[in-house]
């Protein structure tokens, strides 16, 4: 997916605001390793100026010393020296040019690779709260625009503050009364720069949020095409599509005419300038106040007097684009990382005593949980001992599916504790407690690539998973087999397909602990026995905590857990449970009673 | 056709700004132009004995041509980049309007994110290069020929001497522009490489963090980064050497020519004022010279994107077939769904045929369960029901015409279906119930609501029906998804429901409240839905069973257990508890 500086997830909330500058004092420790480059590039940008100043010193020299005269003498080293000035300054502009974008893009690349680290570290609890698309623009656009600002924006106008004021001690320099005359119309300038900046800004600001949201809609209509065409509703796409883009156009016509006005008029003032220079200086020279070469060198300082005002809008714009591209890196990479990332993480194993003899595998003490508002979990605790099976059950949204999020630490608890093998998770380095457990998620997120590639990725006992799952049986029927491609979030396959995969993969991992989230739910029965039955083999010296919703699964579990609006309500085996007669007993007749 | 053939009919549409647009920027060039064969006057006239009069008039004379100069460009600009804006949203529109139209096999092909690209960086690329870049290149163009015509006027041998670098500057810029283009291709390239690791990482994040997978997602993300760095970095260079080779060529010329001027005047043959106005025409030389290099970039990059579009618009719509005139409509007797030895396998080619020689009918007012295990056809099979994917001809008649007759927006305001994976759009509940209505009915609406079983979580939501889901509002939970999903098929009109396991993520319990719901208050509907939950499926009329492509059984509730096949067998495994627990 290409997102270019006209990449389709802008930030909604408008840069209107003063640029902070002080944000830039935070970009010196990515700029100064690379102090080296940066001195190269200020050096051959300050030789660059200074040649390109000389040029039309060389030819007032060149007009007074021989042209004027009529004599060739001595002209051959201001030729030489001209040809040498112009050479050199093309070179070092390009040397300058050069260097200060292999500095930008080492300064993002390493800036990539910070928010990236940052972002896998980050709890989860954001992920919820923030789109994808928006996380993936701090990486993208923001920092395309940052390099940006560092590539073309901070050393050019350096550059073009130096030519400015190289350029103005010329004029002063040549002729006092004509550097006057060009600074006279400087506030002509000024008045109509400043007139347009402010509108171009508004409409450059509307743009943005405009094409945000037409891009929004966009991608969401392509991603739910299927729904469009299922509801045969093209029109009315088309109709809401073309009012967006109708509003976009308006608004960077708007933008268009501002900008067909700009340039034009920026010239229009420095060819005015140009053209009273010529004027005053005519009649200064008639009265031999000034020689002809300085004329015309002066009318050429003068042109490019002009040349760094003229994009001036332009700069302060990348600069306040960049800086609010900065501002949002920056809250990214201040953003705290999940604790079990922390550096005390798993550090504190002395406060916890050792487990004294056979510790259960999993145990929940009085945990509450909230994600935010009302608590999911009020005083969750049970035990599943090591290599049972516990299997959690209850209404949907009674908070099932919470509970192995929390083993695994992917959020924090609010009150309680979780120990494993009777350690608290807090208190396991991150990396342990997660290789103790393997995941079977509801929705079960396949990465683009193959069916083997996929298993893979959870761990070396590929062969053991492929044979257990049946995986390789659907497989064979492919042409490409176990290499056969699953397409974007494994949408090319069905959803119980995808459940199939994921589970190989919790298995590849050969995990001490399996956690098992309604995985099951799109299987057909037949498949879910097989499954069973490999789960029987495979949970042999394994725990497993498992949510579901079937009876197959829970038939065998050791250890069933009723949840109930947060609360654990019964817990007992089948037979148990069954026998008293309560919330487990009424759901088991809904699903399985024999109609 | 060609990519520049299709612009042909949207700028015909603004042929007439165009025009204007382009005689506007020629009389500026003109005047442009003049500007330093007047300095020239007035410079060789301060010489004369009137030479302050002369030197007013030229001076005079400047001012009004810049300003015709700044007021006419000022109109063209506006002219035709205003006219690029409008071909800008007017293809926008098309592709919008052709996209949405094209068949669910192009968007299982296309990964969203490319078929985004094309319609927001490669749109943006035809605006540039049909803005910016046509004006570049006429404004450089008409001036380049007005300055040289003027410079040959001052002198032809110097003006010679000035075009002897044209050719080797026209060679750079075709060989760099090859070499930009290829490096521009790998760099868009490695970008959209890099992109696509973040997107998964991101998305992927929770199975990233149980799998403890951020180390090689990270370096995964590092070494995509570090290609588009290393990509970008040699693009850089390629461009820091074009430059520093036209500069180079550029320089020579004027350093030669400045000689040769010099040489002239010295000996009289050139005026001082002649000598200053070749080398204000030397400038503006210089000035297209550089900005070739940009134009064709801009031009080469246009076209490319003008080509990716272009593939998207001969992508054939669906429901375009000609349907034959004579065809009476529907006959209300016909049954509503019959399927005749259908066979059918994705267009991809990666699995295979999914479904063999597949025949059944379903009357009006029929309710049929469809079960079979996972990867069995049955989304396949539902999904042909609405044409969202070829259907072979004759297989498949819809009220006793073939449907691939019946036009597609009456068949799919006939069916209304239900997916596995709910799909909602970031709006408020209450435009989502409503998505296949023509407008707003807060009334249908609630009542489908309640139906679905979702009226008491809806009503307990701060904003109520009209709370916002998605992106910028609450997320729903899978079983609340499903419920809204369920909601809107219910406030169609469609005559057929099709449910392809769309309460999978609803309880048991609720599943089989909204079932029985249904099948009470269908008044007439047809329903044809999968599930893998059994207990659903006792108040079907009849029951398909598919098995590996094939309809392996079909009959009544209570005839297929009597037959002891395949449903027989998925039935018991999930009734084995009960059977257990009665024996002990």
């Amino acid at each position: 997916m290409s997102h270019g500086r006209d990449g389709y997830f802008l930030d909604d909330r408008p840069d209107d605001r003063k640029p902070d500058l002080s944000l830039l004092r935070r970009l010196a420790p990515f700029i100064t390793p690379h102090g080296g480059l940066i001195a190269l590039a200020i050096l051959a940008l300050a030789l660059g100026t200074a040649c390109q100043l000389a040029g039309p010193w060389l030819i007032k020299l060149l007009v007074d010393r021989n042209l004027m005269p009529r004599t060739a003498s001595g002209a051959w080293p201001l030729i030489g020296l001209y040809l040498g000035s112009l050479v050199a300054a093309n070179l070092f502009t390009c040397l300058q040019m050069l260097a200060v974008s292999v500095v930008g893009q080492r300064v993002i690349l390493e800036i990539r690779r910070r928010l990236v680290a940052r972002i896998q570290t980050l709890p989860v609890r954001f992920f919820d709260h923030t789109p994808t698309g928006r996380l993936m623009t701090r990486v993208t656009s923001d920092v395309e625009a940052l390099q940006e600002l560092i590539s073309s924006g901070l050393v050019s106008t350096i550059g073009d503050a130096a030519m400015l004021v190289g350029t103005a001690t010329m004029l002063f320099w040549l002729d006092m009364r004509l550097a006057l005359v060009t600074f006279a119309m400087l506030p002509l300038l000024f008045l109509f720069v400043s007139l347009l900046k402010k509108s171009i800004r508004d409409a450059n600001r509307e743009v943005r949020r405009r094409l945000a949201g037409l891009n929004a809609f966009l991608q969401e209509h392509i991603s739910g095409i299927a729904v469009v065409k299922a509801f045969g509703a093209e029109g009315k796409a088309d109709r809401a599509f073309g009012v967006r883009n109708d509003e976009y156009t308006a608004e960077t016509v708007r933008l268009t005419r501002y900008y067909s006005v700009y340039f034009p008029g920026v010239e229009l003032i420095a060819s005015i300038t140009v053209a009273l220079l010529l004027w005053r200086g005519g009649v200064r020279m008639l009265s031999g106040a000034v020689t002809l070469g300085t004329l015309v060198a002066f009318l050429e300082y003068a042109r490019r007097f002009f040349d760094p005002l003229k994009d001036m809008s332009d700069k302060y714009n990348i600069l306040q684009t960049a800086l609010a591209g900065c501002e949002r890196i920056f809250g990214v990479l201040d953003a705290e990382p999940s604790p079990e990332y922390g550096e005390s993480a798993g550090r504190g194993a002395a406060i916890s005593p050792p487990p004294e003899g056979r510790a259960p595998a999993v145990e929940f003490r009085d945990v509450w949980f909230s994600y935010g508002g009302e608590p999911v979990l009020r005083g969750v605790s049970f035990v599943i001992g090591e290599g049972e099976t516990g299997a959690v059950v209850g209404a949907t949204g009674a908070g099932k599916t919470t509970i192995l999020a929390l083993l695994i630490r992917l959020y924090e608890i609010d009150r309680g504790s979780i120990l494993v093998n009777g350690r608290d998770i807090r208190e396991i380095p991150r990396t342990e407690l997660r290789r103790t457990f393997a995941l079977v998620q509801q929705d079960p997120f396949l990465f683009a690539g193959t069916v083997i590639g996929n298993i893979r990725a959870g761990g070396e006992a590929v062969e053991n998973a492929l044979a257990a799952t049946g995986v390789a049986d659907f497989a064979a029927g492919w042409p490409q087999r176990l290499e056969t491609l699953v397409g974007e979030r494994g949408g090319s396959l069905s959803v119980g397909q995808r459940q199939l995969v994921a589970f190989a993969r919790a298995l590849a991992r050969d995990p001490r602990v399996l956690l098992l989230d309604e995985a099951t739910s799109s299987v057909d029965p037949v498949t879910e026995q097989a499954l069973q039955n490999a789960l029987e083999r495979l949970r042999s010296g394994r725990t497993a905590l498992v949510v579901a919703h079937r009876l197959a699964t829970v038939l065998t579990a050791d250890r069933i857990i009723v949840i109930h609006k947060g609360k654990v309500r019964e817990t007992g085996t089948h037979a148990e449970l069954l026998a008293a007669g309560g919330i487990y007993a009424r759901l088991h007749a809904l699903q399985f009673g024999d109609p | 056709m060609t990519p520049l053939s299709r612009l042909r009919p949207y700028l015909a549409r603004h042929a007439a700004v165009c025009t204007f647009s382009a005689a506007g920027l020629l009389v500026a060039a003109l005047c442009g132009v003049l500007i330093p064969w007047l300095t020239r006057d007035a410079i060789d006239g301060l010489s004369m004995p009137d030479g302050e009069a002369r030197l007013v008039r030229a001076v005079a004379s400047i001012l009004l041509l810049a300003t015709i100069h700044g007021v006419l460009r000022w109109l063209s600009r506006r002219g035709l980049l205003v006219a690029a804006r409008r071909v800008e949203q007017s293809i926008r529109r098309d592709v919008f309007t052709h996209v949405v139209r094209l068949p669910l096999a192009f968007f299982a092909r296309i990964p969203t994110g490319d078929v985004m690209s094309r319609m927001t960086n490669d749109l943006g690329a035809i605006w540039l290069f049909l803005g910016p870049g046509v004006l570049m290149l006429m404004g450089t163009v008409v001036s380049w020929f007005l300055a040289v015509g003027f410079m040959f006027r001052i002198s032809v041998t110097l003006t010679l001497a000035a075009l002897a670098a044209a050719p080797l500057v026209v060679l750079a810029s075709r060989e760099y522009g090859r070499r930009f283009h290829i490096q521009h291709r790998n760099s868009q390239q490695s970008l959209s490489a890099m992109n696509a690791a973040l997107h998964e990482d991101i998305s992927g994040i929770r199975l990233v963090k149980a799998y403890g997978l951020e180390a090689e997602m990270e370096s995964r993300f590092a070494v995509s980064a570090r290609d588009y760095y290393s990509r970008s970095v040699a693009l850089s260079r390629t461009s820091a050497t074009f430059h520093a080779l036209i500069g180079l060529i550029s320089g020579l010329a004027v350093a030669i020519v400045l000689l040769l001027a010099g040489r002239q005047v010295i000996r009289g043959e050139l005026t001082p004022g002649g000598f200053v106005a070749f080398n204000a025409y030397l400038a503006m030389l210089s000035f297209p010279t550089m900005a070739l290099g940009w134009v064709i970039n801009l031009f080469q990059r246009g076209a490319a994107a003008l080509g990716r579009i272009g593939e998207f618009m001969d992508q054939a719509r669906e429901g375009t077939e000609a349907i034959p005139a004579a065809l009476a409509p529907g006959r209300a007797d016909a049954p509503m769904i019959e399927v005749r030895n259908l066979s059918f396998s994705f267009g991809d080619g990666e699995r295979g045929e999914v479904l063999r020689d597949v025949s059944f009918s379903i009357r009006a007012g029929e309710v049929v369960g469809l079960v079979g295990k996972t990867g069995s056809g049955k989304s396949a099979l539902l999904s042909l029901l609405l044409r969202l994917q070829p259907v072979p001809a004759g297989a498949v008649r819809f009220r006793g015409r073939d449907i691939n007759e019946v036009p597609l927006p009456e068949l799919r305001r006939s069916v209304s279906f239900v997916g596995q994976d709910p799909f909602l759009f970031s709006d408020s509940i209450l435009e989502n119930v409503c998505y296949g209505m023509a407008g707003v009915d807060r009334e249908a609406a609630q009542d489908a609501i309640a139906r679905a079983r979702l009226a008491e979580e809806v009503a307990g939501m701060q904003g109520g029906i009209d709370t916002v889901i998605g992106e910028r509002g609450i997320s729903l939970s899978g079983g609340q998804k499903q419920r809204v999903t369920i909601a809107r098929a219910l406030c169609t009109g469609a005559e057929l429901l099709l449910l392809d396991d769309a309460l999978s993520a609803v309880d048991a319990e609720t599943e089989q409240a909204i079932f029985h719901e249904l099948m009470d208050v269908r008044g007439g509907r047809t329903i044809l839905f999968s599930t893998h939950r059994m207990a659903s499926l006792s108040r079907c009329d009849r029951i398909l069973v598919l098995d590996a492509g094939r309809i392996v059984e079909e009959g009544s509730h209570d005839a297929l257990l009597a037959m002891d096949g395949v449903y027989r067998t998925l039935h018991s495994r999930q009734s084995l508890a009960t059977e257990i627990e009665a024996a002990t």
